[in-house]
């Protein structure tokens, strides 16, 4: 009997890679319209309903291909399968006449890749998927016209060019290192090459930009917000985690010890979560903030991912963990995005509810207990304790942690404060609130029942956190508080001279 | 003789015929001619299949005659030659089709059509030349009837780019001569054939033959476009695109790559090059070439010109990848002169529907192009990507595999020169597909013209398609047997193995 699981990858893939062909009949637009949620649900069945460990060997592909489900690449998958469904719902109601088959065209491509490369091991699909992504994704940040979508295209572009030659320069090397066109070959191949420290800097700057590294991020809070809401949803909760894909599948963790290269990216890290917190809490535009944001917890996962360089011992763990972050940053993200474009409908109650809506996976990211934020959270403090850790900087990572806890929260309610004079009110179109309901209930609620439990190695959900661990969450949440009240107070101090 | 003498023979003279048959029709019968063009075109590409099959398994097809003691025709269809002829006869039957839309109502189709099939019969007897004489014949022969296809329009302009071709590629031609004459004089007639003739070469000529090496590559690099000898390629733009098409893609520059191809693995072989320290400074050059001629391109505000100063560069990639002394770099090397052929002659294709649909000749006119002509815009896109070498395109897998064959060969200079080329090609590129599809069009077309339901012309809508989707597939299944790349390795097994 043939299994389920060659069928499904092949589909998962193929549905969106051949979705845009129905641009070719204008009397299709409705119907494409309607489709776009169903894209991603052939990866969504992957994701839930099989186990890890199939491959599926395409020998005619490229230089030979081979895809496959682990529990890490099981993971991305999910997230990235989840963020695209409920952002196509979303985007049903959302978009407007103006260009849609355009839009559905590039959303479909930027998916397909999205996709594809979660589950591509052969180094040819993966970075063709990785640039499928990359290029439609143009399409996405551009689409609405103005001039500043189009500047922000622009630096988009660029950067994300720059990205793909330094990638593709690296997996060069990387893959003459190894003899190999299998990625699972590279990382042991990168640490013992001669050429080590420059296949890591190329790897770590081409996907850096996807990830938005500092330095590299330039493009991030340009791009992000000009794009239409369920489009940044997804590029800030999916697609800068391909970046970081690429990172975990490429560097070579638990090969080699590299503090240099930890020390790099806990420094870059320790910039990117408080640097754009600084520069975040001075936007203006809610989308901005939430951009901003992205880059800021993106510094507390690169932190992460420097201290796995550093200390191979413990990668193993630690990568399980930076993995379990991604899941959950990408989804409360995306509810966050998606309640930017939402409206406030008539009446006290209901105005509350949707306010409580909006908060609680902002809140959910700084690490509300209870939440898939505390157990993120907590699970990092825990595998970040100095006395586990054999590395210089290690005893910066936990105040590094607290200081990034009060950046998020900060900049969650620099958002709200941001959206309560930008959101309209009214009625909201149906698919749009369901698109942002389902987000929401998915960020909060189905994460606990998600086969996210990597390895074993994260504990089970902890439902109910102990004292001194309610203690360690609640603290940096009460300063950004007490911050934020210190900033309302000054600023109508300030107004009133 | 037999069979395998003959299929060789029949393939050049199909083109041949049907080019004496063209010029003998009156100028109305354009049914005749059409399916007179398409039925050689057809008949040809099955005789190159046959020899495609026949050779894999081991056949050797070839005949020669004695011209004069000393000097033979020798036509012999090997692996590279295929490579060659197969590229000419898929894409010359494609070029056909659009030829005939591209011209309809135009004058002196006849002519056109006459010169155009003796061009292609010249690529092919290019490419089943069994030794340097024979190349020669039809290497020149090639050059005389371009020269009536380049200037097919008549004008000023067309003439003053006809006369550069003609000084140029003649210039290069006796240069050529000489070089053939002096090696002769050295070392005899000497066929093509795996790994070359010089392994062992008596140290007394060495000079000689390093002086030899350097006039045929002077006289091949004239229609190969390599610096400084590629100035009349971006003049030669004014030819309809059919002509652009085939001079870029298939005849004229493959011709002068091919050409260095034969020299310096059939020739002199590989080995013997690098031993002569001939290879190093023929990469560089290369490599010279092709950011240079990127840099250039940066600078055209003509579709057309941008895109021949691309062809300059991108036909280097085929001459940088056998210069670096090492099998898969070599491959690469070689797997490109397919690649960039299905690439390049997809981007002429469609610069000449925006021309003849649109009036869209000037790259600041093709704003929101996409939404009127999508089929075109779609191929023009992949084409477009495939020159950066974006994956999975054709355009990646000879990245990746040069890249790969450079690493082997210990030069990691090449890297830099793949990666800033493919920066330079996204710096000209992408701004034009932004322009065709997010830009808001103009007011009005330059010079619009309407065909019914299709966007254009269905001679002109289905080729550039058709080779789009050819540059998708040669890079999304390249580990099937026959894929080019396939063709390539095994084409460098024999080289390299003998």
């Amino acid at each position: 009997m043939m299994s389920a699981e060659p069928v499904l990858v092949l589909l998962a893939v193929g549905v969106p890679l051949l979705y845009p062909a129905m641009a070719l009949r204008s009397a299709w637009q409705r119907a494409m319209r309607f489709a776009l949620p169903l894209l991603p649900v052939p990866a969504l069945m992957l994701a839930v309903a099989t186990d890890p460990g199939w491959q599926l060997e395409l020998p005619w592909l490229l230089n030979g291909g081979l895809w496959a489900m682990d529990e890490l690449r099981r993971l991305f998958l999910l997230l990235t399968a989840l963020l695209w469904t409920v952002a196509g719902i979303y985007a049903v109601g959302y978009l407007a006449a103006h260009h849609l088959r355009r839009f559905c065209v590039f959303w479909g491509l930027t998916l397909a890749g999205n996709l594809g490369l979660t589950v591509a091991v052969d180094i040819g699909s993966f970075y063709s998927f990785f640039a499928l992504m990359t290029f439609a994704g143009y399409g996405l940040v551009v689409h609405e016209g103005t001039g500043e979508a189009s500047y922000a295209g622009r630096v988009y572009l660029v950067m994300a060019v720059l990205g793909e030659m330094a990638i593709l320069a690296g997996l060069l090397l990387a893959s003459a290192a190894a003899d190999s066109q299998l990625l699972t070959d590279l990382p042991q191949a990168i640490a013992g090459s001669s050429r080590r420290d420059l296949i890591i800097g190329l790897l770590i700057a081409g996907f850096g930009v996807k990830a938005g590294l500092p330095l590299l991020h330039f493009w991030l809070p340009l791009a992000h917000p000009v794009a239409p809401t369920p489009a940044s949803a997804v590029l800030s909760g999916a697609m800068i985690k391909a970046g970081l894909l690429g990172w975990l599948v490429t560097l070579p963790f638990g090969e080699t010890a590299l503090p240099g290269w930890g020390a790099v990216m806990i420094v870059a890290g320790a910039l990117g979560s408080i640097g754009a917190a600084v520069l975040g809490v001075c936007q203006r535009r809610p989308k901005a903030v939430l951009a901003y944001s992205s880059v800021s917890q993106m510094g507390l996962i690169v932190l992460m991912v420097g201290a796995a360089l550093a200390d191979h011992g413990r990668a193993p763990v630690l990568l399980s963990i930076i993995a379990l972050y991604a899941l959950h940053h990408g989804l409360a993200k995306g509810s966050l995005f998606l309640s930017a474009g939402v409206s406030l409908p008539a009446g006290a109650a209901r105005r509350a509810a949707v306010w409580l809506l909006i908060t609680v996976p902002g809140l959910s990211l700084a690490g509300l207990p209870f939440t898939s934020g505390a157990l993120a959270k907590l699970a990092m403090k825990e595998s970040l304790l100095e006395e586990q850790l054999e590395f210089a900087l290690a005893g910066y990572l936990s105040p590094l942690m607290t200081a990034g806890a009060v950046a998020t929260l900060l900049l969650v309610l620099r958002y709200l404060w941001t959206l309560t004079g930008n959101l309209e009110s009214g009625r909201n179109p149906p698919m749009l609130a369901a698109g942002w309901l389902a987000a929401v209930v998915v960020s909060l609620v189905a994460f606990w029942w998600m086969p996210w439990n990597v390895e074993g190695l994260v504990k089970p959900p902890v439902w109910l956190p102990a004292a001194y661990q309610v203690w360690a969450l609640a603290w940096p949440m009460l300063i950004a508080v007490a911050l934020a009240l210190l900033a309302l107070v000054a600023s109508r101090l300030v107004k009133q001279r | 003789m037999t069979l395998t003498a003959w299929i060789p023979l029949f393939a050049l003279m199909t083109s041949m015929i049907a080019s004496v048959v063209i010029f003998a029709l009156p100028e109305k019968g354009y049914r005749l001619r059409t399916g007179v063009n398409l039925g050689a075109a057809l008949v040809k590409l099955a005789l190159v299949v046959v020899m495609v099959w026949g050779v894999f398994r081991g056949v050797d097809y070839g005949l020669s005659f004695t011209m004069v003691p000393g000097v033979t025709f020798v036509l012999r269809a090997d692996a590279f030659s295929l490579m060659f002829a197969g590229l000419s006869s898929v894409l010359w039957l494609l070029t056909t089709i659009y030829a005939v839309g591209y011209l309809e109502d135009s004058p002196n189709r006849s002519r056109f059509f006459g010169f155009f099939s003796l061009c292609v019969a010249s690529t092919m007897g290019i490419a089943l030349a069994g030794n340097l004489f024979t190349f020669f014949l039809f290497y020149e022969m090639l050059t005389l009837s371009t020269y009536p296809l380049v200037v097919h329009r008549g004008t000023e302009k067309a003439l003053k780019a006809g006369r550069t071709y003609v000084i140029y590629t003649l210039t290069g031609g006796a240069v050529l001569l000489l070089a053939i004459a002096w090696l002769h004089g050295v070392a005899g007639d000497l066929p093509f054939r795996e790994g070359g003739h010089f392994t062992d070469a008596d140290p007394d000529i060495q000079g000689s033959l390093i002086l030899i090496f350097i006039l045929l590559v002077a006289g091949l690099g004239v229609k190969a476009a390599i610096f400084p000898l590629h100035g009349w390629l971006p003049q030669a733009m004014v030819a309809p695109a059919p002509v652009s098409a085939l001079l870029h893609a298939v005849a004229v520059v493959k011709a002068g790559a091919f050409g260095i191809v034969r020299v310096v693995h059939d020739i002199y072989g590989v080995e013997a090059s690098a031993a002569l320290g001939l290879l190093a400074p023929l990469a560089w050059l290369a490599a010279f070439t092709i950011l240079y001629a990127s840099v250039r391109a940066l600078w055209q505000r003509d579709l057309k010109r941008r895109l021949a100063f691309s062809t300059v560069s991108q036909v280097s990639y085929i001459i940088l990848g056998i210069s670096l002394f090492g099998p898969v770099a070599a491959v690469g090397g070689l797997v490109h002169l397919l690649h960039q052929g299905i690439m390049k002659i997809t981007l002429f294709f469609c610069a000449g529907n925006y021309a003849e649909t649109l009036g869209i000749h000037r790259i600041d006119e093709m704003d929101g192009a996409g939404r009127r002509m999508p089929g075109t815009s779609l191929a023009f896109t992949i084409g477009a990507f495939g020159m950066i070498g974006a994956p999975p395109l054709a355009g990646f897998i000879t990245k990746w595999t040069m890249g790969s064959g450079a690493l082997a060969a210990n030069m990691d200079w090449v890297i830099a020169v793949l990666v800033a080329s493919s920066l330079l090609n996204a710096a000209y590129f992408l701004p034009v597909l932004h322009r065709l599809w997010f830009r808001e069009p103009a007011a009005g077309w330059p010079h619009e013209r309407r065909w019914g339901r299709l966007e254009t012309s269905a001679w002109l809508f289905w080729p550039p398609l058709l080779t789009a989707v050819m540059t998708v597939m040669v890079g999304v299944l390249a580990s099937l047997p026959f894929s080019p790349l396939s063709w390539a390795e095994l084409i460098v097994l024999r080289e390299y193995s003998s």
